[in-house]
């Protein structure tokens, strides 16, 4: 690539040649996308063979539908790591109904496999300093940000987990994301 | 409604912006506010702005995915057709792709499972809509096509014509699952064939003088062997009857045996791709 700005705006020409059906464009959309996809996805699902499903799923889907992606509505990093983030909230979902689901027919105890948190060590610049802002932000914006995003919980759910009004949390939401853009900075 | 009312649902909708960024809306909610999104440029700029915001979250966790998952993503890419480019303002949020994931997780119990396998929600995909799940068991077939030295390509071939014939009945359905150990079986199968194709992978190679011996499960008939797996290579299985109720693979001694003599190590439910009845 001749892109020399960094991931971001290789990403998106990237794109667009797989779009066109560009076999070596997606290996190396692959290189840069995958560690990011597999890393959210395992984030939010935590079991690492599911994680390693969905995240195949994602990025054969990034393969199908290129032609979707739309410049004008975000970067394809974004796109990319947008999508990963939904198809792991709906597995975490749905794995969570169906362990409400056997909870309430067979009285067992909550599968220990979601409460195994995979605490690895790589510590990436990035993501210390996304945990240093995060602890920037106030106890109700971090909880209700990370709750949703890294745990799959809508913001109902996350109301209700922390006793607050729906209105309140929705602000929180909105005013921790504000804040975490203000202590990164733009670029990534 | 009035003016104030509809002033006001707008300005709730509105603050939908950051769960929405968050994909922390409940489905008909996100439905909605997809909606409202493409009449208000002002809220599609902040969810385009909160969704970048979002994204650094997602970006500081990245990690080495495991070992084997580029080449298998690489092989069902190429044999994995793209979607046409579709009519822009017509995708714009929504025609949204949701395949039915496969969630099948076994756990350490498969009787327990298969006894709870009637209440559990139908993790199927019909073929034609699976092409995720199905191009990935497909790639494992040609991965391992790939790895054959030539004196064995007559008899790869020869499965291979079985394994279009198998992919190629219009009712062709995919299932696939794993365990917390990553140790996965992947299943393509036709009911009216009554054949299936099934992989297994990363079970590993069994110690000298032990196979793996596919059976087939029926409700009130004893199992009956579909054959032996030779190394990850796919085992095509003839001769399955709509009654079969699912696949299970146990450990048996070299030359497997009449009847199991072992606990399955895994068992996967044909309720799925069309069997059962």
């Amino acid at each position: 690539m001749r892109s020399t700005r960094g991931g971001r705006v290789g990403a998106d020409e990237l794109l667009v040649q797989v779009a066109g059906g560009d076999q070596k464009a997606f290996e190396e959309l692959y290189g840069l996308v995958s560690g990011p996809v597999f890393g959210l996805v395992r984030r939010v699902v935590r079991d690492p063979a599911q994680s390693e499903e969905v995240s195949q799923e994602v990025l054969l889907e990034l393969w199908r539908s290129a032609a979707r992606f739309d410049p004008r509505r975000g970067s394809a990093l974004s796109w990319v790591l947008t999508l990963a983030h939904r198809r792991a909230v709906d597995r975490v979902r749905s794995a969570r109904a169906a362990v409400d689901r056997e909870q309430r027919e067979a009285r067992r105890s909550h599968n220990p496999a979601f409460d195994q948190v995979t605490e690895e060590v790589e510590a990436g610049l990035e993501r210390q300093l996304v945990r240093r802002c995060l602890d920037r932000l106030t106890a109700l914006q971090r909880q209700s940000v990370t709750l949703a995003y890294y745990d799959g919980y809508t913001y109902r759910e996350v109301a209700e987990r922390l006793s607050l009004p729906l209105g309140t949390v929705k602000t929180r939401m909105r005013d921790g994301l504000t804040r975490l853009r203000d202590c990164l900075g733009g670029a990534v | 409604m009035s003016a104030l009312a509809r002033l006001f649902r707008r300005g709730d909708l509105h603050s939908l912006a950051a769960p929405y960024a968050l994909d922390a809306l409940e489905p008909d909610e996100r439905r909605q506010f997809e909606k409202h999104l493409k009449k208000c440029d002002r809220c599609a700029e902040e969810v385009r702005a909160l969704t970048e915001d979002a994204v650094r979250l997602a970006w500081s966790e990245a990690a080495q995915p495991p070992f084997g998952m580029r080449d298998r993503v690489l092989a069902a890419v190429r044999n994995t057709p793209q979607e046409p480019g579709p009519l822009r303002e017509q995708a714009r949020g929504q025609r949204e792709y949701t395949p039915r994931l496969p969630a099948h997780v076994w756990g350490a119990e498969p009787a327990a499972s298969r006894a709870r396998a009637p209440q559990r929600r139908p993790f199927f995909v019909p073929f034609a809509t699976a092409t995720a799940t199905a191009a990935l068991v497909v790639a494992s077939l040609f991965a391992v096509q790939a790895n054959k030295t030539q004196d064995k390509l007559d008899a790869a071939q020869a499965q291979s014509r079985e394994i279009a014939h198998v992919l190629a009945a219009p009712d062709a359905r995919a299932t696939t699952g794993a365990d917390t150990q990553g140790r996965s079986i992947g299943v393509v199968a036709s009911a009216s064939e009554g054949r299936a194709v099934v992989t297994l992978s990363g079970y590993g190679a069994l110690s000298s003088g032990r196979v793996h011996q596919l059976w087939l499960m029926r409700p009130d008939v004893q199992p009956r062997s579909l054959g032996l797996f030779k190394g990850d290579t796919p085992l095509v299985a003839t001769g399955l009857d709509k009654t079969a109720t699912s696949l299970a693979v146990t450990v048996e001694p070299d030359g497997g045996s009449p009847q199991p003599t072992t606990q399955p190590v895994v068992q996967l439910a044909l309720k799925s791709v069309g069997f059962g009845e």
